[in-house]
């Protein structure tokens, strides 16, 4: 299985470890990655802020490189995987509006012609990986670790354009969650939003978010969280000290990226899924589990 | 077939106030069968206690907003066998997001509040012209999802912004807004814009999609917000973090062809706020997780990202 592989900038920068966990958990599942260094950031959707035809064109042209490459494409961001799927919707829906988006690619001799997939990490290995084969190359069981599923918004919705699972009852994450031996924690803000997109205009709307969140998880007996997303991510760990200011409460909640449980499960070093790099450790958990 | 339906309930006037029970009802549901029906019959031949608001019956009024399982619809345009099917249970609810009076029935005031700030009436700065104002398709199209409104009250209940502050504009309302900005006949265009550009206004939308998503009528408030930032940053108002913030995203990409994240936070939030972020700085350090200023490399191609750029500024 190939896949054109689109990081995402936060990946790339401030969350290398998911990007490090992903390359090695690929290597393992025997996914081909070939990453496409000649894409430029989705934008996150704030280029719909500035000017909807721009995020037409940006995104039209990584929709395009990667229609070039012959492959579907795999991303390991939650929003980057709902703003190419939103612009692809949009530009497959649009006739009008594809002309305008090919008529600025011929600028740069790229063509959109609407045949590209884009998928995110979850749904490859769900989909196209199967629970089955997660499950037999499991090394090290997480039994007993209590974890909660972060889906997120950007995974599931708008769900017309993602096209991936229920938004309302997804469960491929809790699935996986299971393959690994762990057990899913049910709660309910797993589908709600981390806030990121506020933490630098509304910070404490988004601190908010996020307390809401971990405690809700916590409070019917999660331990750590899984989620998807780097955006998420940043969230859930860097900001969980602002967050638990804002709740008064003192957070304690481990978070690991999609890629990481699963690497650490088929046996891959808390070194080499890059543990160190969060700022909520995860080792008192694991080592209460008897995982490290 | 017959299902339990689980209904969520609190009376303010019994004993112990609002507190929410689960009530559950046996109810023999046909095909086809909408959830206000069902709710009709519980009411008619159960439980002539029960309280829910609906109207027309024909997902117009808007009145019959509730939660089913976890999802914000109208009672009247659902049917209840999908939904069972889906989650092998049925569980009513009221809207989030508001105040419950009784059972289902939330008090929607704050909406109404807020509709009723933005000047939800148009105000054309002339008279008509001779022989009255003569609107193109196009122009008419661009406000036709934002018309569409029944004021049910689902995005509010589904908007995880307003979750967490209760003064933000919300999406129905800033859907109302743009209906007039967007209309050619409209004069208050500036001020409209200006008053959402604030706190508790357009930038505190943290685009997780649920409006659009659950909106019965397919306004796609969040879409419509996108374009009230659009129109704002059109009109000059960019004093303000959310505008900063996507100015800065931009240039970033104009740049080095992707985010360059301590430019943008510095930029986004301003030199004070920045100062704020250093604690936060120090701990991603130590993480090795700190994004340290201008050490990207532009991506390969970058000359095509800023050809694309041009090119559609040079349009606009
Ligand atoms: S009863 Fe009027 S919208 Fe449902």
């Amino acid at each position: 299985m190939r896949f054109a592989f689109y990081p995402g900038c936060a990946a790339l920068a401030i969350a290398k470890e998911a990007y490090r966990s992903t390359l090695l958990l690929a290597e393992r599942l025997g996914l081909e990655l070939v990453e496409m260094v000649r894409a430029n950031c989705c934008g996150a959707g704030l280029f719909n802020d500035k000017n909807r035809e721009l995020n037409l064109t940006l995104n039209g042209r990584t929709l395009a490189q990667a229609e070039e490459m012959g492959l579907p494409i795999m991303t390991i961001c939650n929003t980057c995987f709902m703003v190419l799927n939103r612009a692809r919707a949009e530009l497959d829906r649009d006739d009008y509006l594809r002309d305008k988006v090919n008529h600025h690619l011929a600028r740069i001799g790229l063509r959109y012609r609407g045949e590209v997939k884009v998928k995110h990490l979850l749904q490859v290995v769900v989909e196209d990986v199967g629970i089955d084969r997660v499950k037999g190359l499991v090394r090290r069981p997480l039994r007993r670790l209590q974890v909660g599923a972060f889906y997120g918004c950007h995974i599931l919705r708008p769900s017309e354009a993602v096209a991936f699972e229920d938004p309302d009852r997804p469960r491929s994450l809790d699935d996986l969650i299971l393959a690994i031996g762990a057990e899913p924690v049910d709660y309910e803000g797993r589908t709600k939003c981390c806030g990121f997109q506020l933490d630098l205009v509304s910070p404490h709307l988004a601190y908010r978010m996020i307390g809401k969140r971990i405690m809700e998880c916590r409070d019917r007996g999660g331990e750590t969280m899984i989620t998807g997303c780097p955006l998420c991510h940043i969230n859930l760990d860097s900001y969980q000290g602002y967050a638990g200011k804002e709740v008064g409460f003192k957070l304690d909640m481990p978070t690991f990226h999609l890629s990481q449980l699963l690497g650490f499960a088929m046996g891959f070093s808390e070194e080499e899924m890059g543990f160190a790099k969060h700022l909520v450790s995860p080792e008192r958990v694991l080592k209460d589990r008897g995982l490290l | 077939m017959r299902i339990k339906v689980k209904i969520k309930r609190c009376d303010p006037t019994g004993r112990g106030g609002c507190e929410p029970y689960l009530q559950a009802y046996d109810v023999d549901v046909k095909e086809g069968m909408t959830i206000l029906e069902t709710l009709m019959w519980i009411k008619e031949n159960l439980d002539g206690t029960l309280s829910f608001r609906r109207s027309c019956r024909s997902a117009i009024c808007g009145s019959c907003a509730l939660v089913v399982n976890g999802t914000p619809k109208l009672a009247c345009k659902t049917q209840i066998l999908r939904e069972y099917e889906g989650a092998r249970e049925v569980v009513l609810s009221p809207l989030s997001n508001f105040r419950v009076i009784k059972d289902l029935v939330v008090d929607l005031s704050p909406l109404w509040d807020k509709i009723g700030r933005i000047e939800p009436w148009l105000q054309p700065g002339s008279e008509p012209p001779e022989g009255g104002w003569i609107i193109t398709k196009d122009e008419v199209e661009r406000i036709d999802r934002e018309s569409r409104c029944i004021l049910c009250g689902i995005c509010n209940s589904g908007c995880n912004s307003q979750e967490v502050d209760p003064e933000f504009i919300g999406p129905s309302a800033a859907a109302k807004v743009y209906r007039f900005v967007g209309d050619v006949r409209e004069d208050g265009k500036r001020r409209r814009l200006e008053r959402v550009s604030g706190p508790h206004g357009i930038w505190d939308c943290s685009r997780c999609v649920m409006c659009n998503e659950y909106c019965p009528k397919r306004v796609e408030p969040m879409t419509s917000i996108e374009k009230l930032r659009v129109e704002a940053i059109r009109e000059g108002l960019v004093d303000n973090a959310g505008a900063r913030h996507v100015e800065a995203l931009v240039d970033s990409v104009n740049r080095v062809g992707r985010l360059d994240e301590a430019v943008y936070t510095f930029r986004s939030l301003g030199f004070l706020r920045s100062i704020g972020m250093i604690p936060l700085g120090i701990r991603l350090e130590l993480h090795g997780k700190m994004p340290l200023p201008h050490i990207f490399p532009a991506i390969e191609g970058i000359e095509e990202v800023r050809e694309l750029i041009r090119a559609v500024e040079e349009e606009e």
